[in-house]
């Protein structure tokens, strides 16, 4: 049985007058055992491959080949299908013209793997009717608690406008999650980053067709360490305050404060997919009405739920002081999230200008992100920087933009924003 | 909560400048605490003290401890120990607890704002019959001495057992009378210092001690005993009030040779005390003063967490005698005022109210 914890690290001092708490709160989960295992449900697997004309014979071939890889981690006994994609969604395996997903065994493995090395590039790029056929086909198995699927794309969202994909990706939210990958540099990250973070997944670049099998292998790993199907983080605060933001720090920063869902009237529920042996970090920032100095209350409860049970709760706490030495310390979590988060938008905001041309926007904001890199310590997002940006002084953050800078260069620091490195605690 | 003139190490207050003492938990000037070593949850979790038994209307019978619904806004208490409406901190018993033997008798004994402990006790016990028999003792810890808050309420209890036991009708003449009562109210500082000592540990490099002051109300004799700052008084309604208590503090032996009050009590040592119960002091045999009364009128004995905002005996009468009108005269709604009102002045000290209305 899966054992959840949750720690709190803030400074809950605040001084006369104050209002904000900001807490950081660890949850750690361990015994999650593999997926499926727990008896809590069942566990579906989908995996989605671009076939468009523009992967071409080698690209379909390396993502064929990925595909049967991935086929070979998902473990006897998970319920799967293949999905292949272009300007409409096919059912690749198992074959049949209405949805349907079948267990995995000896039989069912070799099939399915030689329905993919069928595979064969044409047709455009729609990924909207990727994804609501996936939703069809998790929907044909009821028993099914957790619901994965990998998807991989190599191009624009050509053949469907951004509008249909925004209708899809907010029809098919909660009903399952979706890590995405796109090969090569003809993809666009904003476009399948809104999938990935919507779905509660991860995105990321494959430069080259011949990495896509160990990535799927990897993924599909991960997916069967998920020994809890689905749980939520849930945020009390006390009548009158309000929850400011809630925000996923670590791994990847995510802001969930839009996913809330009511408990109650002091209580929201945050969707956090499923869960392995791990840690994430969770930002939480609450406003209340000033008390007294001396004066203690809580801010907020912090929960991790699987259901309606609480499996672990951490207490945010506000105590006012005239103690200047106490109220103007600041949690070393809460400024080392506070600057990921900062490092992740100004990245992004730094290489959308950079796009549009606009290069005075984006020497600023990558400039402060390589600061801001170097300040937390993100070595990774460092490097990626200075592929982008030559830099003069990281700590004033006084950079130049490079004058030929590759796209897979670009994407990789675009799709690694939201990584974060933990605080040293 | 006073300091008693023992400390030889001198430091100032991080917050204000005033001076403080090297082993003071608080300042006496502003309330600051001084000695929180700053650990990421500071020492305010007292909640893994053991549990002190609250004694309420019968002396003899120990209150049940059950966190009733949030202070302050009556919503259930959590078990995590925070209101699940609100999230106030619920109050621990030691924090803020009333006592009330007789509808004519009362007392609040409060934590106040500024300190995260309860170091002020309070033990009071009273007969049926209004304006009979009263017994009021309240016993103020010293701040810069440890378990202060453990030591204060069993001395405040020892004592005012002592006074309950020893019952002085048909003593004959009246100076007998009043022998016999000072001789017990003698007999109950000793019962408090032991009480004191017996919760002090042998080698603990700040013993435990705090104030005392006891009132023993008897068919119209009143004898009131004090050791240290905390005070008692009599408010009769129609003419002027009488401070029962001098002090025995620096600020006090200032005004003694002409300081004025205002200028001796917020200077520098003012609330620094000269004697008091414990195992470093030096004597704790209470001065007595002795008055015949007759009603109607307040009898008050209180902490410095009160009457530091009001030290004067005329302008202090008033504020008893405006708050009990304001409450229809009920003695535990007016002591709940008054601590009310100190904490409103800011509640920089543990705030003890103890009422007799004859």
């Amino acid at each position: 049985m899966a054992e959840f914890s949750a720690t709190v690290y803030q400074n809950e001092f605040l001084p006369d007058g104050g209002t904000d708490v900001h807490a950081i709160v660890t949850v750690d989960c361990s015994g999650a055992g593999v997926a499926g295992q727990s008896g809590g449900g069942d566990v579906g697997e989908i995996i989605i491959v671009d076939t468009s004309g523009s992967m071409g014979a080698d690209g379909v071939r390396a993502a064929a080949y990925a595909a049967q890889t991935a086929i070979d981690q998902i473990l006897d006994g998970v319920w799967f299908a293949v999905i292949s994609g272009n300007d409409r969604a096919q059912l690749a395996f198992p074959p049949s013209a209405e949805p349907v997903m079948v267990r995995m065994d000896p039989y069912t493995r070799q099939a399915a793997k030689d329905a993919v090395a069928r595979f064969y590039a044409d047709g455009g790029t729609a990924m909207g009717t990727w994804l609501r056929l996936a939703a069809r086909v998790f929907a044909t198995v009821p028993s099914l608690t957790q619901k994965h699927a990998i998807l991989l794309t190599d191009g624009e969202n050509q053949h469907e406008s951004p509008e249909v994909l925004t209708e899809t990706i907010n029809a098919v939210t909660g009903q399952f999650q979706c890590d995405c990958r796109g090969v090569g540099v003809a993809w666009q990250v904003d476009e399948v980053r809104r999938i990935a973070t919507a779905l509660l997944g991860t995105v990321d670049i494959i430069p080259a067709p011949d990495q896509l099998a160990a990535e799927f292998q990897k993924l599909i790993r991960q997916a069967m360490s998920k020994g809890v199907a689905t749980a939520d983080l849930r945020v009390w605060a006390p009548q009158g305050a309000q929850v400011l933001f809630v925000r996923q720090v670590a791994p990847t920063v995510e802001d969930l404060t839009g996913r809330r869902t009511e408990v109650n009237a002091l209580t929201g529920s945050y969707p956090t997919g499923s869960w392995g042996d791990e840690s994430r970090d969770y930002h939480v920032a609450v406003r209340l009405a000033a008390k007294g100095i001396g004066q203690e209350q809580l801010a907020a409860r912090v929960q991790l739920a699987i259901g309606d049970q609480v499996l672990a709760q951490g207490l945010v706490k506000a105590l006012w002081s005239a103690d200047e030495a106490l109220t103007t310390r600041i949690s070393p979590e809460v400024a080392h999230y506070t600057g990921q988060t900062e490092l992740a938008n100004a990245i992004q905001e730094g290489l959308a200008a950079k796009a549009v041309g606009d290069t005075a926007t984006a020497t600023t904001k990558l400039g402060r992100a390589v600061q801001l890199a170097a300040q937390t310590g993100n070595e990774e997002a460092t490097s990626r920087l200075r592929k982008v940006v030559d830099i003069d002084d990281q700590d004033t953050g006084t950079v130049r933009l490079k004058r030929t800078v590759e796209k897979v260069d670009e994407m990789a620091l675009d799709t690694a924003s939201t990584k974060t490195t933990r605080v040293k605690k | 909560m006073d300091v008693a003139m023992t400390s030889t190490t001198r430091t100032v207050c991080p917050a204000c400048g005033e001076p403080v003492s090297g082993t003071d938990l608080y300042c006496e000037n502003c309330g600051a605490e001084l000695q929180s070593s700053a650990p990421a949850t500071p020492a305010l979790d007292t909640d893994t003290e053991p549990t002190i038994e609250l004694h309420t209307g019968d002396p003899g019978a120990a209150a049940a401890v059950v966190p009733g619904p949030c202070r302050s806004c009556g919503g259930t208490v959590s078990a995590d120990g925070y209101c699940e409406t609100c999230g106030t901190k619920a109050t621990k018993l030691r924090d803020h607890f009333t006592e009330q033997p007789a509808p004519w008798v009362a007392a609040v004994c409060d934590r106040g704002i500024r300190h995260s402990r309860n170091e002020d006790a309070v033990a009071i016990a009273a007969d049926p019959e209004p304006g009979s028999r009263a017994l009021l003792v309240v016993c103020d810890g010293v701040s810069s001495s440890l378990d202060s808050d453990v030591a204060s309420l069993a001395a405040a209890r020892a004592a005012r057992d002592v006074l309950v036991a020893g019952q002085a009708q048909g003593m004959g003449t009246e100076a007998s009378r009043e022998a016999a009562v000072i001789a017990r109210l003698n007999a109950a500082a000793d019962a408090a210092s032991d009480a004191v000592l017996a919760n002090t540990s042998p080698d603990s490099p700040n013993p435990a001690s705090c104030t005392f002051v006891a009132t023993v109300l008897e068919a119209g004799l009143l004898v009131a005993g004090v050791v240290g700052d905390s005070r008692a008084y009599w408010f009769p309604d129609n003419a002027e009030a009488v401070a029962l208590t001098v002090d025995d503090s620096w600020a006090a032996e200032l005004i003694a040779t002409g300081v004025p009050r205002h200028e001796a009590e917020t200077g520098p040592q003012g609330h620094a005390i000269t004697r008091w119960l414990g195992k470093d002091a030096p004597d704790h045999t209470p001065r007595t003063t002795t008055l015949r009364v007759a009603g109607p009128g307040w009898l008050m004995a209180c902490s410095d967490g009160l009457w530091n905002y009001c030290s004067e005996a005329a302008p202090l009468a008033d504020l008893v005698r405006q708050t009990a009108a304001a409450n229809g005269g009920e003695p535990l709604a007016t002591a709940s005022a008054l601590v009310d009102w100190a904490n409103a002045q800011g509640g920089q000290d543990n705030i003890t109210v103890a009422l007799a209305r004859l």
